[in-house]
């Protein structure tokens, strides 16, 4: 099967083209060079005054693992006000800030999005991650393993092992629990919590294991570079959303020391103490110091108003803002023994003095950043927005006016304490194809996604020009996966299933035994359990696996 | 101008979702568009006509006839007019109204009056559980109006229950004004187990003695003068509750539940 994209205007920035008009061909799934004018064209889309862009890639998306669960079991409303109905090909569904597992795919496909990635896949709990995953038509989705709160890791710091044997242990983990990355969140402070500590700074000792929070990010993102993933540690920082937690975050920044390392929804750890309220924007100081420091890439958890529930690994910071729960209900938890859990429903309002300048705080930090290769849009979804949020985010970030007639809509004085209407820059389409695709995907490590050269997958979105570019970003006319026609005109006309992306790094098996010991003294599910076999993934006949390469590979 | 009057056909042997035939919605539609609305059945969408004869027209007055139990969310977000079912009605009896009245003359499946803001409903026969509760999940239940059983109630009667009254001629079920946490319920039958279970304010007028779990205190005998304005303001209504022989404002009051705010009061007629 050969098709023919003719006359689009291509925006590619992985092969640095902007806004060109060209023709693509997809032979079998995979974009191929211009064939020879003897092969016949089986079916030619004629995209004349289209924008064509490879398939978006959503690097950090809460769509697997408990937490969506008990956020849907905690929030029936969220169901009950959002009913999908089904269709001839679509599965029936519900929920707006946590919708089901089939509304996901189905939504994200619709907006142009051909993969997502979970950034908080608990070791102990991936499999569910997966299998819940597994139930997301048309993505590609991945998962980042959390590793940092967990006991056998604080331990191994506890008794001063040496890196390589936190090497294996990460590699190892990462296997079992088939991940593409390693995710840290509140580095030993989900574990500190367990302990009675309800705050950890980055250089304040676990109270039972002594370790600091600086320590586990260093020993982490060694690992992963040693190890050569090419996705860099991922960090949710210490101090989410407390005032003051700027300074946390520079130190962060500054303490690892040129290891690659990508700080997420860094929009909730860019707040100052200045000010009337004791509230104020740190996203100038974030931004210099991510210009300056080319070893940090960042993505930004923009919030946007309206209802939407807040899911996080960072029980100690969820439990600090159970307060704050809107409707008024909540979850904290333990989880196997092995990590934690919070789920805090939230109302963002334009006319509450945080909220209307975390909105600005996060909008600050996307046009202060110069380098759109290393930041990312995402809203964390669901934690500042539903992700069917995210055209209008893009309007936000392509449209001066636009976004400066919503910033008059705010909080007086929020308006006052934000430098927003004074930033000029709007971002440009090739800006926005560099951050949800080329960017996305070299960040990942994922080989032959998020472009559309020779050889790359078929992941390919067509838009219609439009100004109001959230309308335009609503309602893509084409999206193929893999060269097939999904959407047409913003609705699913063919289900797919994506693949799981992954990465293999080698361990020393010989760690197997220690673990082996560890798991059946203190571990709720045995060793043999823990490991998820690639059958897991593939035997219902939907999913499959694929490995991408190290880098300078061990 | 005659009521708008639905005459049941036949009895669907799926549940149906009467949602869309309240008098709002149907203000100004002829019978014949009326005839074309679809409603939710089991599975499938069943037209109005299919289901029901219509006849006269005044949408504010609208009467159901032949109904029976699997009628669900009869008067769903009702804000103005009056419906009247002869017969049962099913689940969800005028969840959400907002205004108007809702007459019954059989018996009333779960979840009547749930979450309703205002308005007026009488129930003739008996109604299941959660009577005025909130959804499942949902934190708040009845927020205002008045409910009148002149039947039983069934379990959870004002379950998360916010504001408004709730009469119950008859016997409670158990967990009667369980997590209350504002408004009136008064029962002149008997209670169950578990009274007040986690209330947190609210009253529960009784005319015989509740089982009291130890979570609530006694308070000891008043003499409370605002009943005889609570009853007063009973005196319209057709019902035992308007008699004036009844009425009491000797009472023994307790306090609870204890294990939560604790500012509830269960109010016994001596």
């Amino acid at each position: 099967m050969l098709i023919k994209l003719t006359g689009g205007k291509v925006y590619d920035p992985a092969n640095g083209i902007d806004g060109k008009q060209q023709d693509i061909y997809i032979q079998d799934g995979r974009i191929v060079n211009k064939p020879g004018l003897d092969v016949q064209i089986d079916q030619e889309y004629n995209l004349k005054g289209k924008v064509v862009m490879s398939g978006a890639i959503d690097m950090h998306t809460h769509i697997g693992g408990g937490k969506g669960n008990i956020a849907r079991t905690l929030l029936p409303e969220d169901h009950r006000a959002d009913p999908v109905a089904r269709t001839a090909i679509t599965r029936s569904g519900c929920g707006h800030a946590m919708p089901s597992t089939f509304v996901t795919g189905y939504r994200y496909a619709e907006m142009g999005y051909t993969a997502g990635f979970e950034p908080a896949v608990l070791p102990v709990n991936a499999r569910q991650a997966h299998m819940e995953m597994g139930d997301i038509p048309i993505l590609d989705k991945g998962g980042y393993v959390m590793l940092g709160s967990d006991d056998y890791l604080l331990r191994l710091l506890t008794a001063k092992k040496d890196q390589k044997a936190v090497n294996d242990y990460v590699a190892w983990t990462l296997n079992a629990a088939k991940a593409i990355g390693v995710k840290v969140v509140n580095a030993g402070g989900i574990n500190a919590f367990k302990f009675n500590q309800r705050k950890l700074d980055l250089d304040e000792k676990n109270a039972h294991y002594e370790v600091t929070p600086r320590q586990i990010l260093q020993t982490l993102a060694t690992a992963v570079k040693e190890l050569g993933i090419p996705h860099p540690l991922h960090v949710h920082g210490c101090n989410l959303g407390v005032p003051g937690n700027v300074e946390t975050t520079l130190d962060t920044i500054q303490g690892i020391g040129g290891l690659p390392m990508h700080l997420t929804h860094i929009q909730f750890h860019s707040y100052g103490t200045e000010g009337d309220f004791k509230f104020s924007s740190g996203a100038a100081r974030i931004a210099e110091a991510v210009n300056k420091h080319k070893n940090i890439t960042i993505d930004v958890g923009q919030v946007l108003f309206g209802q939407t529930v807040t899911a996080s690994g960072d029980n100690m910071r969820q439990h600090a803002n159970h307060k704050l729960a809107n409707p008024n209900k909540w979850v904290c938890m333990d989880i196997e023994c092995d990590a934690g859990c919070g789920v805090v429903p939230f109302k963002y309002r334009d006319q509450n003095f945080v909220n209307a300048l975390q909105w600005a705080i996060g909008l600050e930090t996307f046009l202060l950043v110069d380098d759109p290769w290393r930041i990312f849009l995402t809203t964390d979804h669901p934690n500042g927005a539903p992700f069917t949020s995210y055209p209008h985010l893009i309007r936000l970030l392509m449209d001066k006016s636009f976004r400066n007639e919503m910033l008059a809509t705010l909080h007086p004085e929020a308006q006052k304490m934000t430098t927003l209407a004074s930033i000029n820059r709007e971002y440009t389409l090739n800006e926005i194809a560099i951050m949800t695709r080329a960017g996305a995907a070299k960040l990942i490590g994922l080989e032959d996604r998020g472009g559309l050269g020779a050889g790359n997958w078929g992941d390919i979105t067509v838009y219609t020009e439009n100004a109001d570019r959230q309308l335009m970003f609503e309602k893509p006319d084409y999206v193929f996966k893999n060269g097939e026609l999904v959407v047409k005109d913003g609705k699913v006309v063919k289900v797919t299933w994506g693949t799981t992306h992954i990465v293999k790094p080698d361990w020393d098996t010989a760690i197997e035994k220690d673990l082996q010991k560890y798991f059946d003294r203190y571990l709720t599910m045995k060793l043999g359990n823990f490991k998820i076999s690639d059958d897991e993934i593939t035997e219902d006949g939907r999913g499959s696996l694929t490995a991408h390469p190290l880098r300078n590979g061990v | 101008m005659s009521a708008l009057t639905f005459t049941l056909k036949n009895r669907p042997d799926q549940r149906v979702d009467m949602s869309p035939l309240v008098c709002q919605k149907l203000a100004g539609l002829t019978p014949a568009e009326i005839g074309a609305l679809e409603l939710q059945s089991g599975k499938r969408k069943v037209r109005v006509d299919a289901l029901f004869n219509i006849a006269g027209a005044d949408a504010q007055n609208m009467v159901i006839k032949n109904s029976f139990g699997k009628l669900d969310f009869i008067g769903k977000a009702l804000h103005g007019g009056s419906i009247a079912v002869e017969g049962d009605a099913g689940a969800y009896l005028g969840l959400g109204m907002a205004g108007g009245t809702i007459h019954v003359s059989g018996n009333a499946g779960i979840f009547a009056a749930c979450e309703m803001k205002e308005g007026m409903i009488t129930i003739a026969g008996d109604v299941e559980d959660f009577l005025g509760a909130a959804l499942p999940g949902n934190k708040m239940g009845m927020k205002g109006g008045t409910v009148l059983i002149k039947g039983n109630a069934g379990e959870r009667v004002g379950d998360h229950m916010r504001r408004g009254t709730i009469l119950i001629e008859g016997d409670a079920g158990d967990y009667c004004g369980s997590r209350m946490t504002a408004g009136t319920i008064a029962v002149m039958g008997q209670t169950g187990k578990y009274l007040g279970y986690a209330m947190r304010r609210g009253t529960l007028l009784l005319w015989r003695a509740p089982h009291l779990s130890a979570r609530f205190n006694d308070c000891g005998a008043h003499t409370l003068a605002f009943l005889p304005i609570l009853f007063a303001s009973f005196r319209q209504l057709n019902s035992r509750f308007a008699d004036p022989a009844l009425a009491f404002n000797r009472v023994r009051r307790f306090g609870g539940d204890l294990s939560e705010m604790g500012r509830g009061e269960v109010l016994v007629k001596m």
